[in-house]
């Protein structure tokens, strides 16, 4: 009887960085027996905050607690000969790994693709970069704000006159973490039949390009370059301030430009001069100015369930702590609780998306450093624990 | 040819715009029997070109239904029935193609497939081991917005996306195209490749419940856990980054072309310092440590543009990178057509429609990622509209002539869209007088090798 979705799957996750650990973390929450392997100073991730209490303690970043749900832990370094072989032992044993190093670094190493399905053919390796594993750029190093650029979307992010502007956060990143999965679970539903796995190349950068849809196709069909939205006049199907934040309205959907002009109160919007896009476009500051106008005594939270009653694409700037304490959210379960080792009692974002036979499970939380070293060395691997201590004193764990 | 992870899948594709439609297109690149439905009066409003689409050459001309560039995008590799879901006859017929199907995608609002007695648990008495995946705004259950309409650009804001990206200087902003409606695409394939394995191992289906504003807010994870945790807002960054400084977006040479770069160390900063000509920078108190630059940014920036105004985008990358730290100029939806990279690693794929449809061949990205053993490409174009009605109704399901044309004289499908109009055309040149398009190259089609 399988509880999981990808319940008997066993993974690998090499990754230090957002992507790969989401990637490995998604995996798990749907039913995989994930191992987390971090260097034996911690993954790049423990260093990055936001931290519990704002205490930077490695086993408190709050980032490596989201990501890294339902894993296990253990250290090994992959830089000694001795961590490299314990590896090779850890590869026949799984169905994936997920790795982000820069291109060859792994197969330097003898850990590559190649190398490693050699000891177990149906092994499916996930690698998330950048730029990819091959092309002029593959060794060229990336960042968020990279990704975004050459992946297009800073093109059309922003305002004209002013430089392009990337997405808050760590969008791409997740981006890369969550098309991986995709993609691996993919690999993992046709290996059923081949018993052959695959080395999985995802670009982050082309993760970014992929959701262009508009922006790339526009050249090829009619020579266009599309762009930023004008610097004034143009607020409209934008974040418009209204009287306690923010708001954001969208033709089309099931309401008419007349339902939007009785919506917002306002008769002059039915006026000539805003018939249609290119005379919005026209007289754009104008249109602001009058709808502007007409929401600032109003609250996004007045106007939230009153445009759902005109069946309008409405929506309101929320922030972190709304959204925390948001009912949709609480009523979709969305958030779980988890007791954490270090951090005691914590709620986290936790399931993407329900599964009506094999829900999501929050069954552990983040592993600590080195956590369950013990078990995948001592009980797992067999060393005795002479070794054991051995393999911690030579920094191989 | 290698075994496609999805042959022999059949997916009835009972959906529109372009979260789970672009699924259902790279479904297909997978290997997949993908039917798109749609109903007479309910061509998938991308075939309007409505959402920024393009007509080839502007010109929506005959058929304009079957032309546009994002329909073709995100639909390719299709077959098409058009069926009227709104008649009694046309839900049966529906239901005679779930009982030969292996997965059901449909993105109406949650009241629909209820109403039609389509839901998963009715389903499931047609074919027990159907996997259902449904994609709504808000999720389905009895929460407080789960009937609420919804579309991708305005969820930006509600699922706490705009809350953290804009200038500094300036108001929430959205970033860029319909952003969340990707996070529920590539949901989807991850969720059907796990529920098809189950399925393949148990003989059980499943049904996939995917909320476009919860994965909107999953990607905020680590600001909501600040919140919850800290009890801390976050808020906008402009380009700017928690833990590297410098880093931005800067002027390179020409029109409206930009570079990025991202500082993360103090070696870095001192090879930034060699490529500027500016060695005392390296040494100025200003600049001295990570603190420092993020206290004095907006002097960098100006330092930096100052220096990059002059020189090519590409040109400032690869010196940038050369000096080991990250770069990258703003690449334009003309830009990655003629971008090395881009072309070494076959991203955008030449698609040949069949002569009739009167398109000629068009570049459409293909996957951001590669199997190494599965070499997979854009299967075709998007079908044309019922392209595939007498296949799937007279082989598939073997209707007799009487009845087939029966169901043709009642409209109940049909090859021409009962309602809809082509998005209105602009004149590009006005197009960008307005504001509303960056440029326009009359001859791109030589530019591209497409005449």
């Amino acid at each position: 009887m399988l509880t999981g979705a990808l319940e008997g799957v066993k993974v690998l996750d090499l990754s230090e960085d957002i992507a790969g650990s989401f990637c490995a973390r998604l995996l798990a929450d749907y039913g995989a027996e994930v191992l987390k392997v971090e260097p034996p100073g911690g993954a790049a991730l423990r260093r990055m905050g936001p931290f519990f209490h704002d205490d930077p303690h490695p086993d408190k970043s709050l980032f490596y607690l989201v990501l890294n749900l339902n894993k296990k832990g253990a250290t090994l370094n992959l830089e000694t000969v001795t961590g490299q072989g314990i590896l090779k032992r850890l590869a026949p044993q799984v169905d994936v790994i997920v790795e982000t190093w820069r291109p060859g670094y792994l197969d330097s190493l003898g850990l590559g693709y190649e190398d490693l399905a050699e000891l177990n053919p149906s092994l499916t390796m996930t690698s998330i970069t950048p730029f990819g594993q091959e092309g002029p750029y593959s060794q060229y190093r990336g960042e968020e704000i990279v990704n975004y650029a050459m992946g297009m979307i800073m093109s059309i992010s922003g305002v004209q006159g002013r430089e392009p502007l990337k997405h808050g956060g760590f969008q791409a990143q997740y981006e890369g973490g969550l098309f991986a999965a995709a993609t691996t679970s993919m690999a993992l539903f046709g290996s059923e039949f081949t018993g052959q796995g695959e080395h999985i190349d995802v670009s982050i950068t082309e993760c970014i390009a992929s959701t262009m849809m508009a922006t790339q196709t526009m050249y090829p069909f009619m020579g266009g370059t599309q762009v930023r939205r004008r610097a004034s006049g143009s607020m409209f199907g934008h974040p418009m301030p209204c009287q306690d934040g923010c708001i954001i309205v969208q033709t089309g959907g099931g309401a008419s430009w007349e339902d939007l002009a009785e919506f917002f109160q306002c008769p002059e919007m039915l006026e000539e001069r805003f018939a249609d896009r290119a005379q919005r476009a026209v007289n754009g500051e104008e249109l602001d100015r009058i709808v502007i106008d007409s929401i600032k005594e109003r609250s996004k939270w007045e106007l939230f369930p009153k445009a759902a009653e005109y069946r309008m694409l409405f929506g309101l700037v929320q922030t972190p702590s709304e959204l925390v304490g948001c009912p949709q959210l609480e009523s979709r379960n969305f958030f779980r609780e988890i007791e954490h080792p270090v951090m005691g009692r914590v709620k986290v974002p936790a399931e993407l998306f329900k599964l009506s036979e094999t829900p999501y499970r929050l069954e552990r939380s983040a592993p600590t450093l080195g956590q369950d070293n013990r078990e995948i060395y001592v009980d797992g691997l067999e060393y005795d624990d002479r070794q054991f201590t051995q393999l911690r004193q030579l920094n191989v764990i | 040819m290698p075994r496609l992870p999805l042959e022999g899948i059949r997916i009835l594709d009972s959906t529109y715009v372009f979260a789970l439609p672009y699924a259902g297109g790279h479904l297909a690149d997978l290997g997949a029997e993908v039917i798109k439905i749609e109903g007479p009066g309910r061509p998938d409003v991308t075939r309007t070109g409505g959402y920024a689409g393009s007509f080839p050459e502007n010109q929506a001309g005959e058929e304009w239904w079957n032309k546009p560039s994002t329909y073709n995008l995100l639909n390719r590799g299709k077959k098409s029935l058009v069926l009227d879901m709104g008649d009694e006859r046309g839900r049966d017929l529906f239901r005679e193609l779930v009982a030969v199907s292996d997965v059901v995608m449909e993105n109406f609002t949650p009241r629909v497939m209820r109403r039609w007695n389509l839901d998963y648990p009715n389903l499931r008495k047609i074919k027990p081991d159907i996997i259902l995946v449904s994609n709504t705004g808000y999720g389905h259950g009895d929460g407080p917005y789960s009937g609420y309409p919804a579309q991708a650009t305005t969820q930006e804001a509600t699922h706490g996306h705009c809350w953290v990206t804009g200038y500094l200087d300036d108001g929430p902003a959205k970033a860029g195209a319909s952003f969340v409606d990707f996070l529920s695409t590539w949901s989807a394939i991850f969720a059907l490749g796990a529920a098809l394995r189950y399925r393949n191992r148990t003989g059980k289906g499943q049904w996939i419940d995917i909320a476009m504003y919860q994965a909107g807010v999953m990607f905020l994870s680590e600001y909501l856990m600040d919140a919850e945790i800290n009890g801390r807002e976050g808020g906008r960054m402009g380009n700017r980054h928690p833990y590297r400084a410098p880093q931005g977006c800067y002027p390179a040479l020409g029109k409206d072309q930009w570079i990025t770069l991202s500082v993360g160390s103090d070696e870095e900063w001192q090879s930034l310092c060699r490529l500027m000509g500016r060695d005392e920078l390296a040494s100025d108190a200003r600049f001295g440590d990570i603190l420092a630059r993020r206290e004095n940014h907006d002097e960098l920036d100006e330092i930096i543009a100052e220096w990059t105004a002059t020189t090519d985008k590409f040109e400032l990358m690869h010196l940038i990178q050369g000096a080991g730290i990250p770069s990258g100029p703003v690449l334009t939806g003309r830009d990655i057509h003629f971008d090395p990279h881009y072309r070494h690693r076959g991203f955008l794929e030449r698609v040949d429609f069949p002569a009739e449809r009167g398109v000629g061949s068009r570049f459409l990205m293909g996957r951001p990622y590669k199997y190494s053993n599965t070499p997979m490409s854009i299967k075709g174009p998007g079908p044309k509209f019922g392209q595939n009605n007498e296949e799937m109704l007279k082989e598939l399901l073997a209707l007799d002539d009487a009845t087939y044309q029966g169901l043709l004289d009642e409209t109940i499908i049909t090859t021409t869209p009962t309602s809809g109009d082509p998005s209105p055309q602009m004149e590009p040149a006005r197009a960008v007088e307005l504001g509303l398009l960056a440029e326009y190259d009359p001859d791109y089609l030589q530019r591209l090798g497409l005449v």
